[in-house]
């Protein structure tokens, strides 16, 4: 059965953005808690821009007047060892990272 | 089929054998592990989260998830982003027995019209409880890595005078006017070569881009590929970097957003079919892998601008490929469930074994933001594209941003935005640099 999918990691369709607009969830950041679009691994890269403006026809809203919801880092996959590599990410001064567990951990 | 073209070595690197699953993959170090899986037959990689539908390579620019594949026993890589290596070992993800046939593959079918999990067996507190069991076991992404990953290298501080995020043609042509300028300049650039949307284009291609890329360095700058900028912290004047196996926290006086536009897909029936890529995809697969995506390549377009469609399918066309191209809102199914066989549009049947779409780059827009920039949602534009003056002055202060993250100009624009912004911001740094002297003089 055919979907047109807006979001891939996520799988919503527009079926869904409809589905949430007509349950009167028609704010973007309202969209993406309901259907959970942008939520995934690309986290919106691929489907901010097109939810946005399918939203915009929906509600026949200007697109000017809808915002994009929040972009926190990291903005690309990151790990979490990298971000722990740095010193500054340690309060204080001797404080040791730790250690990763030979046995893998628990 | 996909086929190589005849090419120079040096563009293709040497012969090696990678494996997906039991299979063995001809392939060679110059090309990224998803463009060997893609010329070696290969296809789906995974299966998407709620429905099980194949999931396979789309913008083969590290941003779709897409490709994302367990690689040397480490889950969720980005197959487009890693070279292959001799023995590289690959294993298909998120599906059961294996990611072409897959028997949760069920719920896509079962559920044609799409499944609001909101009200999915929430009734029954019984039927709750055994649907959430179910369903953590069917939506997992990936199992554990095989082992520890090796510890990071030290992190970095790097203190530059601008730094320049993006290595594309608007990037690289204000790293190369700010060096010029006399600043000191740091380039990062996440793909893992530089040169941006040139190096998809068949109108400039991988010799342009290392031209731009070659200039840059001579006038100064300190240019890294493989270096993602994940994070702006605004309050510290901290941009942190990541590398694959480093951190740099990046300091500067002024700040050149050049990130460019993603990907993005187009909403026809089906768009998510395995065999439908990004156009940039394709002239990715063309220019940096001489790969030609199929035999019969189809190019679904919206309204934006043709320029970079008509270039890509003249040298589609030169390379062999019979290419046809349907306008999005004519299409009414895309056929094939393994992998795409052809494209209706009405009446009309588009035979094809690869898709291209041709939609406008969505401005890559997360970095400004974290940064203050305002953005505004404009279709032309691509999405959410940074506002700024002609300059690419953004209302924040020291902090510029150019070519197609303000909104999609193309190649030769972005170059021409990207000299003015880098010209700015050299001077705010020079200007910041002068108070700063100013000031330590008279503490003395």
């Amino acid at each position: 059965m055919a979907k047109i999918i807006l979001c891939r990691c996520e799988d919503v369709t527009l079926h869904d953005v409809e589905h949430a607009v007509a349950k009167g969830y028609d704010h973007l950041e309202e969209v993406k808690r309901y259907t959970g679009f942008g939520t995934g691994p690309c986290q919106g890269k691929e489907c901010l821009a097109p939810v946005a403006l399918a939203l915009a026809r929906l509600t026949k809203a200007a697109p000017s007047t809808i915002a994009p919801f929040t972009a926190r880092p990291p903005i690309e996959p990151t790990p979490f060892r990298l971000l722990a590599s740095d010193p500054a990410a340690y309060r204080f001064d001797d404080e040791e990272p730790l250690e990763p567990d030979p046995s893998g951990g628990p | 089929m996909p086929r190589r073209l005849p090419c120079p070595d040096e563009l293709r690197g040497d012969p090696v054998e990678i494996s997906l699953g039991d299979a063995t993959i001809r392939a060679f170090t110059g090309e990224s592990v998803a463009a060997a899986l893609f010329a070696g037959g290969y296809a789906t990689l995974s299966r998407s989260l709620k429905y099980h539908r194949p999931r396979s390579f789309f913008c083969l620019d590290g941003h779709c998830g897409g490709c994302l594949t367990r690689i040397g026993g480490v889950p969720n890589l980005r197959a487009c982003q890693l070279r292959c290596a001799p023995g590289t070992a690959v294993h298909g993800q998120n599906a059961y027995p294996s990611p072409d046939l897959d028997v949760l593959g069920a719920v896509d079918l079962l559920f044609p019209k799409g499944m609001d999990h909101h009200s999915l067996m929430t009734g029954n507190k019984l039927m709750n409880a055994v649907a959430n069991r179910v369903v953590r076991q069917l939506s997992g992404v990936g199992r554990l890595p095989d082992a520890i990953a090796p510890a990071a290298e030290p992190a970095e501080l790097l203190t530059v005078d601008v730094a320049v995020i993006g290595g594309g043609p608007a990037g690289l042509a204000a790293a190369t006017t700010a060096a010029r300028a006399g600043a000191r300049v740091l380039l990062l650039d996440e793909q893992a070569a530089l040169g941006g949307s040139l190096r998809v284009d068949p109108r400039f291609g991988v010799a342009v881009a290392d031209r731009a890329v070659a200039e840059a360095r001579a006038a100064g700058a300190e240019l890294r590929a493989g270096w993602t900028a994940v994070g702006c912290f605004p309050d510290d004047n901290v941009v942190v970097a990541t590398s694959a196996n480093a951190l740099a926290r990046v300091e500067a006086a002024a700040w050149v957003w050049a990130a460019g536009g993603y990907s993005v897909n187009l909403p026809v029936p089906d768009n998510d079919r395995p065999g439908v890529f990004a156009a940039r995809a394709v002239g990715r697969l063309l220019c940096e892998h001489a790969i030609v995506a199929g035999d019969r390549i189809c190019v679904i377009e919206d309204d934006g601008p043709r320029d970079y469609a008509d270039a890509l399918i003249a040298a589609l066309t030169q390379a062999g490929a019979l290419v046809e191209r349907v306008a999005a809102h004519e299409v009414t199914a895309v056929r094939g469930r393994g992998w795409v066989r052809a494209v209706v549009a009405g009446k009309r049947r588009i035979d094809c074994d690869a898709i291209a779409v041709a939609a406008i780059p969505a401005p890559a827009s997360e970095g400004p933001r974290q940064h203050g920039c305002a953005v505004t949602l404009d279709a032309a534009a691509g999405g959410f594209a940074v506002q700024t003056d002609h300059e690419g002055a953004t209302g924040v202060a020291g902090v510029f941003a150019c070519g197609d993250v303000c909104g999609y100009r193309g190649p030769v624009a972005a170059a021409g935005m990207g000299e003015r912004a880098g010209a700015k911001a050299a001077a705010h740094a020079a200007i910041h640099a002068a108070i700063q002297a100013a000031i330590q003089a008279r503490a003395r």
